[in-house]
């Protein structure tokens, strides 16, 4: 039985493609997983020259509510921004910003296929041989995304570009405005921490990087040889300061209860990566201020998505996991990192 | 918990049915019936304690604020209700203990979250 945005997603394609005939869309099915974005994948076929042609690509449509808001125009470019470098990124083919094609906005790009971005499936003990090049490239990779100039990648065109001594507050501010927002319960533990944000800012940013806004594992395409093969989900890619994905790739819910940085290696060989690659330099009090910033920025995330549900925005299954896994986790990691427990 | 646990399982309902029903995609249905699982494993979990988890919250934070009573009626929706007030009394006593420097009070309010964060744990919390 053939899904019913086949024929709808085809007949997009076939107008962007004036050399291709018999544009075909088969196989589409939803990813599991994407609180952000509906994902499916689907196989396009066509024929240009007399020459029949095929390729795996990849649908990513706006819900009718989300766990997060974003610009989906964002994420498109930042995918386009990386694309050739030594970020490995797929191929991003056509964005639609309008409703009339499928209903809500979507962007399509390449499938890079045949990899696994599974956090349980990595963490599982198959992998454990290769978790340390895994760890290595991962931050690696952070630490070329944080080295990169967003004027020369020109998303400066796209984003907001704050002043390096703003960037703390704006993403305080943007996030603490979201839970007061969202929450449908007092939060104590994440109150609390963000009172001793405001009260200990961090030092300015040391430049202005591109943010990916959610590194961490279960973000990138990896094989079993351990080599990382694509960077995922950049729907929250913003500006601001560096160590802001460093902290998040390294606060404690992304360790999946394995007590190592992202379920992989020790925080400090995590940070040597990332400095050895960026040419950075990560302040421990600074880091240790976004890594707290990036708790509340979860929680953010978390009540955000119990908030969809409880609207009746979205009532997919995937927006109550986040909420009831991860809240109270949430208030746990930070008062780890806070020294508290 | 939130979203509450009776909407959850309301939800959860209509999904087992619309994927009794042919058609579904392969993909879609496994992922629904997979979350739907691990959720009705978290609902099953809380069922038993949750009532005392935030009885015992609730003493807990009027000690803290000075308070007395006692929960009377013990319904969830009730106790959830009074709960969220004491939090919130909660939140504003902390911020109130930081600026005046009450060192004493604010130790004992961050020993209360702890234990609250561990009481309310789920044994599958990656934290």
């Amino acid at each position: 039985m053939s899904h019913p945005l086949e024929g709808r997603l085809a007949a997009y394609i076939a107008g962007k493609m004036p050399d291709a005939a018999d544009v075909v869309v088969s196989n589409l099915e939803q990813i599991s997983g994407g609180a952000s974005r509906e994902t499916y994948r689907f196989r396009l076929g066509w024929s240009e020259g007399g020459t029949a042609r095929e390729r795996k690509l990849i649908l990513r449509r706006d819900p009718p509510a989300s766990l997060i808001d974003t610009e989906r125009r964002v994420e498109f470019e930042a995918y386009r921004a990386f694309r050739g470098s030594a970020v490995p990124v797929p191929e991003m083919l056509w964005l639609e910003e309008a409703s009339y094609a499928l209903d809500h906005p979507f962007f399509v790009a390449e499938e890079i296929a045949g990899f696994q971005a599974s956090p349980q499936l990595l963490l599982s003990g198959a992998y454990d041989a290769v978790l340390p090049k895994v760890a290595q490239q991962k931050w690696a990779i952070l630490g070329e995304i944080a080295k990169a100039d967003p004027h020369a990648l020109k998303l400066t065109d796209v984003m907001p570009a704050p002043a390096l001594d703003a960037c703390w507050k704006r993403e305080l501010d943007h996030w603490e405005a979201l839970i007061d927002r969202d929450q449908a319960e007092p939060l104590p533990v994440t109150r609390a921490a963000i009172r001793w944000l405001r009260a200990n800012p961090p030092p300015p940013a040391q430049k202005l990087s591109v943010v990916h806004g959610d590194y961490r594992t279960g973000n990138y395409l990896f094989d079993e040889a351990g080599q990382i093969h694509g960077i995922l989900d950049w729907e929250m890619c913003h500006l601001g300061d560096p160590l802001e994905d460093l902290g998040w790739s390294l606060q404690p819910i992304w360790g999946f209860g394995s007590g190592r940085a992202g379920g992989l290696c020790t925080q400090d060989e995590a940070v040597a990566a990332w400095e050895a690659a960026s040419g950075l330099k990560a302040d421990p009090a600074a880091l240790h201020w976004w890594i707290l910033f990036n708790c509340v920025k979860g929680q953010g995330i978390w009540v955000g998505s119990a908030a969809a549900f409880n609207s009746g925005g979205n009532r997919a299954p995937i927006m109550i996991y986040p909420a009831w896994w991860l809240i109270n986790a949430q208030e746990r990691a930070m008062l780890k990192v806070m020294g508290k427990s | 918990m939130n979203p509450p646990v009776p909407a959850v399982l309301a939800e959860l309902a209509g999904l087992a049915i619309k994927n009794a029903m042919p058609g579904v995609p392969d993909a879609e249905r496994a992922s629904d019936l997979g979350l739907s699982a691990a959720l009705l494993g978290v609902a099953a979990e809380i069922w038993d304690r949750q009532a005392h988890i935030l009885v015992e919250e609730n003493r807990a934070v009027r000690a803290l604020l000075g308070e007395t009573g006692q929960d009377a009626d013990l319904r969830l929706s009730a106790l959830k209700v009074e709960n969220d007030r004491l939090r919130t009394a909660l939140i504003e006593a902390h911020a109130a203990a930081e600026t005046a420097g009450d060192a004493a009070l604010q130790d004992a309010i961050w020993a209360e979250l702890v234990a609250a964060t561990d009481r309310r744990r789920l044994s599958s919390a990656p934290v």
